[in-house]
């Protein structure tokens, strides 16, 4: 027979040769005393065959609700696997909340074990994954397609004021941040250059690489990554928050489209909006690329007649075509993915890197594209 | 700590909340009974969410003390604090369950962070207190799976996992339906007479009336308690006549919009 006291808790454990056993309690069985008491139980009960356990309790001034624990553990027979287990002992209205606590062996029996995912059988979910989410991209870009010439051909039945207020949203307050990446990118694009082409005596040229790299590469791309990050974000945040709310299925029954009602405002704002901030990028790329000049020693009438010689209309056509095209993928990617905002708190947070993180892949292969297509056609 | 008299679970004393210069509740005072479903209720906008805030330690209030269980809560410093804390469970509206976890890690989450106990027993105490909310069968769905009232339940065991003799439950019937409104005032019942003191924050009337010992209401634009006493006599005997269309479902004649 082990004995054991500790703090308030005495506890007795007796293993007979015939593989009963009695457990008696008394005292304070408690959070602090039960951890020392499992301690004392799992080194005489695990590995110790017992047909019959016994836990008497009549000796227990206080049980807690960690002490009801262990006596419902034991109670399980967990410790002492195809014995017999009864507790008896407790205090009337312990014995009531005892009774009513008892768990089926649930924790304990084991999961079922999760088959092994054959490899063909992952493609395959993939596979219809994609494809899954090939069609809920189709249905939305259909959406879009049928809403948009309503909007357009039937100004009154659009939400201009929504559409105004994302304009000056992702447009206008966008201007400093705008204003001071193309600024610097002109400075380093100038400095880059300055320093290889002195070695051609060719450093006048410095305005044409920035001429050429801004209107036709840098200002579009830089433009559009700064809205995926600033814009395209807030866009799925926005109405991810509003799905997780239950706003979208509020306007549902109102009998609103969400697609009109909140992603064509965002589209329209995105197109109208990116190429002009664009076009002010890219001034502001040339003026920073003219600051450098003009700190080389160049002449202002000397620049800028060398800036007007490097590039044609078409070339500034082409690269504000393209960030209309941006402006759609970021509004559109953001509005898709807070459209498809899962319930939890984690689904906003997730749809809004997904925006960002989709809307960048996009832009950069619809660059890739334009640039193809700009090579082909000359 | 103080020595308090053995019956009072909650004592606030002079309790003024508010957000910088815009009180909201002015010198409130008000006590628990150790064991008593206790009713803090009034209109919308009456500061019910507010003093709920400054009561379990959210919001620290402009002045006043809150005494739990014979401990000053906002006085407290480090582990006097967490030993306060330790003392009440709270249930949230919304049932603010962790929605990348299945109900039991929810449940199981609190005995993970504050308690000792051997890894199995926490998984059986967590189990326990689902079974005693009516929810054993669900520990493995995750919270989204769950219908309103469910989550809610889910967020009571949670609450009562570190075996805490005192719960909040901010608006428990809020959004729910009768029936399943009717479910959880049963559940608080059968939960009241395992010894539980209830500080509940509600302005639904039905259930009230089947759970509340006693009651403070709150008064719109008063910064003060109009009433405390049991929900019956209240109705029927308030001196306040704002108090008794409260507890009657009446409409201010004043709003009426039939014409004169």
């Amino acid at each position: 027979m082990t004995t054991a006291t500790q703090n308030e808790l005495e506890t007795a454990m007796e293993v007979r040769p015939d593989s009963r056993a009695r457990l008696v309690l008394r005292g304070r069985l408690n959070e602090q005393t039960v951890v020392g008491c499992w301690s004392l139980l799992e080194k005489e009960l695990l590995g110790t065959k017992v047909e019959a356990l016994q836990v008497d309790v009549s000796g227990l001034g206080f049980c807690d609700a960690a002490g009801l624990t262990l006596l419902l553990y034991l109670n399980m027979g967990k410790m002492t696997p195809q014995a017999t287990v009864s507790v008896f002992g407790l205090k009337a209205d312990l014995e009531n909340i005892f009774r009513e606590l008892i768990l089926e062996d649930r924790a304990f029996q084991p999961q079922p074990a999760i088959k092994s995912d054959f490899f063909v059988g992952r493609i395959g979910r993939k596979v219809a994954q994609v494809t899954m989410e090939f069609h809920e991209q189709m249905v939305f870009l259909g959406a879009l397609i049928a809403s948009l010439p309503v909007s357009i051909f039937h100004p009154k039945r659009s939400r201009w004021a929504e559409t105004r207020r994302v304009v000056e949203l992702a447009g206008a307050n966008a201007v400093p941040i705008v204003s001071l990446m193309s600024l610097l990118l002109g400075f380093i694009i100038a400095f880059e250059s300055a320093r290889r082409l002195a070695e051609f005596g060719a450093q006048l040229y410095v305005a044409n690489t920035i001429m050429v790299v801004m209107v036709r590469d840098m200002g579009p791309l830089m433009t559009a990554i700064l809205l995926a990050g600033r814009s395209g974000s807030s866009f799925a945040a926005e109405i991810g928050t509003m799905k997780v709310n239950e706003e979208l299925n509020a306007l549902k029954t109102f009998g609103l489209d969400p697609i009109p009602f909140l992603v064509v405002p965002r589209i329209l704002a995105g197109v109208f909006v990116t190429p002009l901030l664009t076009f002010y990028s890219i001034l502001m790329g040339v003026i920073g690329g003219v600051i450098v000049m003009l700190g080389l020693g160049f002449t202002l009438p000397l620049i800028l007649h060398q800036l007007a010689s490097s590039v044609h209309l078409n070339d500034l056509g082409t690269g504000i075509a393209k960030s209309a095209v941006f402006g759609v993928i970021v509004s559109a990617v953001g509005c898709w993915h807070g459209l498809r905002t899962q319930q939890g708190p984690s689904a906003v947070g997730l749809s809004t890197t997904r925006a960002v993180v989709t809307s960048l892949l996009l832009i950069i292969v619809a660059d890739a594209f334009f640039s193809a297509i700009s090579y082909l056609l000359k | 700590m103080m020595n308090a008299p053995a019956d009072i679970a909650i004592s606030v004393k002079d309790l003024t909340v508010g957000y910088g210069d815009n009180v909201i509740l002015q010198y409130v005072n008000f006590q628990v009974r150790r064991g008593e479903v206790f009713v803090i209720l009034g209109a919308s906008g009456s500061g019910k969410s507010t003093l709920l805030k400054a009561m379990i330690g959210l919001d620290p209030p402009l002045s006043g003390e809150v005494w739990i269980d014979g401990g000053n809560l906002w006085a407290a410093q480090g582990k006097d604090r967490l030993a306060l804390l330790r003392k009440f469970g709270v249930m949230y509206q919304s049932g603010a369950l962790f929605g990348s976890l299945t109900v039991l890690e929810n449940v199981r989450l609190p005995l993970d962070e504050f308690s000792d106990l051997p890894d199995p027993l926490k998984e059986v105490a967590a189990l326990a207190r689902l079974k005693l909310v009516g929810l054993g069968a669900a520990a493995d769905k995750m919270p989204a799976e769950l219908s309103g009232g469910m989550q809610k339940r889910a967020a009571i065991a949670r609450a009562m996992v570190l075996d805490p003799r005192i719960l909040f439950l901010d608006e428990p019937s809020a959004g729910l339906d009768p029936i399943t409104s009717a479910d959880i005032d049963l559940l608080i019942t059968g939960l009241h007479h395992f010894g539980f003191t209830f500080v509940i924050v509600s302005h639904e009337l039905p259930s009230i009336y089947s759970i509340a010992d006693r009651v403070v209401m709150l008064g719109s634009g008063t910064k003060g308690i109009i009433a405390e006493g049991k929900p019956a006599e209240l109705r029927d005997t308030a001196a306040d006549p704002w108090v008794r269309r409260f507890f009657n479902r009446q409409p201010d004649p004043s709003h009426s919009l039939e014409p004169s």
